[in-house]
């Protein structure tokens, strides 16, 4: 096999399809080569060695056998060292069902028991670490790879081991706590569940989730996830490889929105007080909306939604009302932002409003609205004053009608004369383009169970529909984002389903500087091997 | 052996031959003159052809390993002298900085030289508290006499010379474990490539050499590298300082040109077994494979000899054993130290050293079945090679030796193992 310069063994076998097993290794982290479970035999001049396939770099003509005698007994014994002292509580543990030792000792494991002396365990149970984050010392393998991670990503290097040999534990540092912005990270590069989250601690078995490829939307980084759900109960949002943006790390604020989205929910079609069905409330907007003049009506699209949503949005301003009209404010205040991966900007989309041409300032149109300019105002998606109630108050105030598309029971939904029920990005299929400007797809994990909360460019559809404008005929959001491309010379030749997992990146400036600014996490395969 | 020189001991019975004064009397500092006549280049050749092996328990060649060394790479170079002392049995490094500390800093000197290096450490196990003074004062005697400093001599080389002490771990005695520590790091060995050589403190290239190996280049740098192969065995050349203790008359440790024979080094420097007849040696250090008093019937005191027993020079301190002794529990000592010494850090060390030291223990209480030595041998061989440095083989090597050669010592506590089937399904 063929594999770019620098690639180290492990890497080479296994994008070659060959299997080698492996603990400490984290392709994003410093190798350590201590857990000595991918030995390799490798051919040399004075006859063949046993190494570790991690820290060994791939060299012209070499031959590596990963399942040779030596090689395979040399990864059954140290699998049989890492079991040797482990607690087998696995029915009570979070990890199992995706716990590395589990399932590597099921693959190329030793079955017959010969411990033959007491177990010694390595130190307690539970102990509550960090704010997010519980330590079980007597899991642990000692892999180093959470010390790595807190050493090398949020360089924080809370953790560390104390003592030495067998009485080796993981532990914090006195007077320290796992309190990083990026602390949940260290449970999932955690083999075994020595260090696994409070939020999830006894949540769900992991073998009863689906995971949904999905794009985090706390930030216009848009950092890849899985979504992991059962029954339409999220459980958690997992930070999902891609070696171009996130690598595999995401942030304790991306990751604990997972409940955001499942709570404080517009559940209901609200015309004033009473509960509609969504064809009545659509046909009574309709009705609205044909008895006044397009120029007094405003639209307000959203970063935070989906390009689709946008899309559709601008297009019925444009083909019905007046595309002056619309505008996407500025969402709230800016947020945080540090040099690994959080961006200032909290919305996901905002290079996607400016691909289609949206104004994201919009400060001209909401003091026109507050003038009194308009009679009707649909807001998509979109909380411009956050939760001001007041200023919310006086910006609308003078608005016959406020038209809510909502996800969330805001201040601002409260006050909407006709509220609609939207589903978040969890619920939907869609594209968000990011700060560096990747084209990124997610899709829905699981179908509300209320039919009337609809996809909001489904529900600008069937709105057109009602008000008769031609070009809405898209059966679903794939439908919607094939036409865009067609569209838009940046997004020409690609399908939604086309669009590679780890996204795609177009030709727009970029607005935000990269990810992992002064951070060595150069992955330890510099490319797709050759075959 | 009445025709040789000490060349590493000849201070030790000297009033006051750790003084400057002394040594300078003595012949001290002497091939300074020699040495910053050569180019470096030339020192290591010469070093080379000397044939002088690393003492500290590899046998690597000196002038090899110093050859390594990248120049003009723009980084310093580094020599650290690995004082950690530590190998169970192994008592001769702490004499040597005791009574003749400038010999090492004369040493240094050599080796910084050829390896072009200007900033050398003295890395001491902590708890040579009079060693660290002695050589502490002897650096600052050998300053003021420029011998250290800039400018040697006037020879235009530079060179600072610093004591470390180590914290009294084992694996410090591990050249990259070593270094780790001499950083201020946890000492626990370094994952190989890349070596010190290229790698190594502070990330610039650096030569770890063992006391005895830099107390002996001046010898070789003042009378050249023929004259001291010349000295011991074709593939052993000069001499050493051979340690002995256990069941002798007299323990102690003497300094001689390699290859004398085991028996001879016994009767005449141990004046005898103590107690009774030879069972067993431990030849150089607790790491080394046990040997048989049969097979030491044949045994010199050399690389190669101790080669071809299928064990290893290691530090060339050999512990003796008489007929009384219970290997087992000996074992059981060794097996307890490693549990605690393993740095922790690789998975067949940290689980296996811990995991052979509960099977003795079970051995010992009269609980285990032979069945259960073959599982340690099998142990033994799951940690040997298998890890970031060679401390799980430096445990492998002595229990499979120990269970191969004294397998009775061992089974006199231990139950057939047809009885253990029925407990096995009783117990766990």
């Amino acid at each position: 096999m063929e594999v770019p310069d620098g690639t180290n063994v492990l890497e080479a076998a296994l994008s070659n399809n060959v299997p080698l097993e492996h603990f400490c290794y984290q392709r994003y982290l410093p190798v350590a080569g201590n857990c000595r479970t991918c030995m390799v035999e490798i051919e040399g001049p004075k006859g063949s060695m046993l190494t570790v396939g991690c820290n060994t770099k791939v060299a012209e003509g070499m031959v590596v056998h990963t399942d040779s005698p030596k090689a395979k007994a040399a990864q059954k014994s140290a699998l049989e060292f890492l079991l040797l002292d482990h607690p087998l509580d696995c029915p009570v543990c979070d990890k199992a069902g995706e716990c590395k030792l589990q399932n590597q000792y099921m693959e190329y494991g030793l079955y017959d028991f010969r411990r033959g002396v007491p177990r010694d365990f390595k130190g307690g149970k539970a102990e509550d670490i960090g704010e997010h984050v519980m330590l079980d010392q007597e899991r642990c393998v000692l892999c180093t790879r959470c010390i790595r991670f807190v050493d090398e990503v949020p360089k924080t290097s809370e953790l560390a081991i104390v003592n030495r040999g067998h009485e080796s534990t993981i532990t914090i540092f006195p007077g320290q706590r796992l309190d990083n912005p990026y602390s949940g990270n260290v449970t999932d590069i955690c083999p075994v569940g020595a260090l696994t989250l409070k939020e999830f601690r006894f949540k769900q078995r992991v073998w009863f989730l689906k995971k949904t490829e999905s794009i985090c939307p706390g930030c216009s980084r848009g950092c890849n996830i899985t979504v992991e759900q059962n029954k339409g109960k999220i459980y958690r949002f997992m930070p999902r490889e891609n070696s171009e943006l996130n690598k595999t790390w995401i942030c304790d604020e991306g990751r604990f929105s997972f409940n955001h989205w499942q709570e404080n929910r517009v559940t209901e079609v609200k015309l004033g007080h009473g509960i509609r069905s969504l064809a009545e409330g659509i046909t009574e907007l309709a009705k609205l909306l044909e008895g006044i003049s397009p120029d007094e009506v405003a639209g307000i699209a959203s970063p935070a939604a989906a390009l689709e949503d946008n899309y559709l949005l601008k297009k019925l301003f444009e083909k019905r009302f007046k595309l002056k009209n619309l505008a996407a404010p500025f969402w709230g205040k800016p947020g945080q932002a540090d040099n690994i991966l959080k961006l200032e900007d909290k919305t996901p989309n905002a290079q996607g409003l400016r691909l289609l041409g949206i104004d994201t300032e919009g400060k001209d149109l909401l003091a026109r609205i507050e003038k009194g300019d308009f009679k009707i105002v649909i807001m998509m998606h979109n909380n411009p004053h956050g939760q001001d109630e007041a200023r919310a108050k006086k910006v609308f105030g003078k608005v016959n009608a406020l038209i809510v598309l909502s996800v969330h029971q805001t201040k601002v939904a409260e006050q909407g004369s006709m509220v609609f029920p939207m589903r978040p990005f969890t619920e939907k299929n869609g594209t968000f383009v990011n700060a560096t400007s990747r084209l990124q797809r997610f899709r829905a994990a699981y179908e509300p169970e209320n039919p009337d909360i609809v996809e909001a460019s489904l529900w600008i559809s069937r709105l057109a529909k009602a008000l008769k404008v031609e070009g809405f005929d898209f059966e679903d959001t794939p439908a919607v984002f094939n036409a865009i491309a067609k569209d838009i010379p940046a997004l020409n030749g690609l399908t939604f389903n086309s669009i590679p997992s780890t996204g795609k990146v177009l030709d727009l400036p970029p607005v935000g500087p990269e990810p992992f600014q002064g951070i060595k996490c150069q992955p330890n395969i510099l490319g797709k091997a050759k075959a | 052996m009445s025709d040789f020189q000490p060349q590493l001991t000849k201070r030790f019975e000297t009033k006051d031959g750790h003084t400057l004064k002394v040594f300078l009397e003595t012949g001290g500092y002497a091939s300074l003159k020699n040495l910053f006549a050569k180019k470096p280049a030339e020192i290591i050749e010469e070093v080379k052809a000397s044939g002088l092996k690393g003492r500290g328990g590899a046998g690597f060649p000196a002038g090899m390993k110093w050859s390594f060394v990248p120049q003009n790479t723009g980084k310093a170079v580094y020599l650290v002298v690995n004082a950690d002392e530590g190998e169970p049995g192994t008592f001769t490094d702490r004499f040597s900085m005791l009574y003749d500390p400038h010999l090492l800093l004369e040493g240094i000197i050599c080796a910084s030289y050829a390896i072009n290096c200007h900033t050398s450490y003295i890395y001491v196990r902590g708890e040579f508290v009079e060693q660290i003074n002695r050589l502490n004062a002897a650096i600052e005697e050998a300053k003021k006499a420029n011998y250290l400093g800039k400018n040697i001599q006037g020879s235009g080389f530079d060179l600072e010379v610093y004591v470390h002490r180590g914290a009294g771990a084992y694996i410090c005695g591990e050249e990259t474990g070593l270094l780790e520590s001499l950083e201020g790091k946890k000492g626990q060995p370094r994952i190989k490539p890349p070596f010190p050589a290229i790698v190594g403190a502070f990330g610039c290239p650096t030569i770890v050499n063992n006391v005895k190996t830099l107390s002996s280049v001046p010898w070789i740098v003042e009378n050249g590298a023929a004259a001291y192969a010349a000295i011991g065995t074709k593939e052993s050349p000069g001499t050493h300082v051979f340690g002995l203790s256990g069941h002798v008359n007299q323990t102690g440790y003497w300094e001689m040109p390699f290859g004398l024979p085991m028996m001879e080094f016994i009767e005449k420097y141990g004046k005898g077994m103590k107690g009774g007849k030879l069972k067993a040696v431990i030849p150089g250090g607790s790491s080394c494979p046990v040997l048989t008093a049969q097979e030491c019937a044949d045994l010199t005191l050399s690389y190669e000899s101790m080669r071809d027993h299928k064990t290893m020079f290691g530090t060339g301190c050999a512990i003796i054993m008489n007929e009384h002794t219970d290997m087992a529990k000996i074992l059981k000592n060794l097996t307890h130290f490693y549990r605690d010494e393993s740095c922790g850090q690789c998975t067949p060390c940290r689980e296996g050293s811990a995991w052979e030291d509960r099977i003795m223990k079970k051995i010992l209480s009269g609980e285990a079945t032979t069945k259960e030595l073959d599982l340690m041998l099998e142990i033994a061989d799951n940690m040997e090679g298998k890890t970031i440095c060679v401390f799980s083989s430096a445990l492998a090597f002595p229990v499979r030796s120990f269970i191969k050669k004294f397998r009775e010592d061992f089974e006199k506590y231990c139950k057939p193992a047809s009885v253990a089937v029925l407990e096995k399904i009783t117990a766990n």
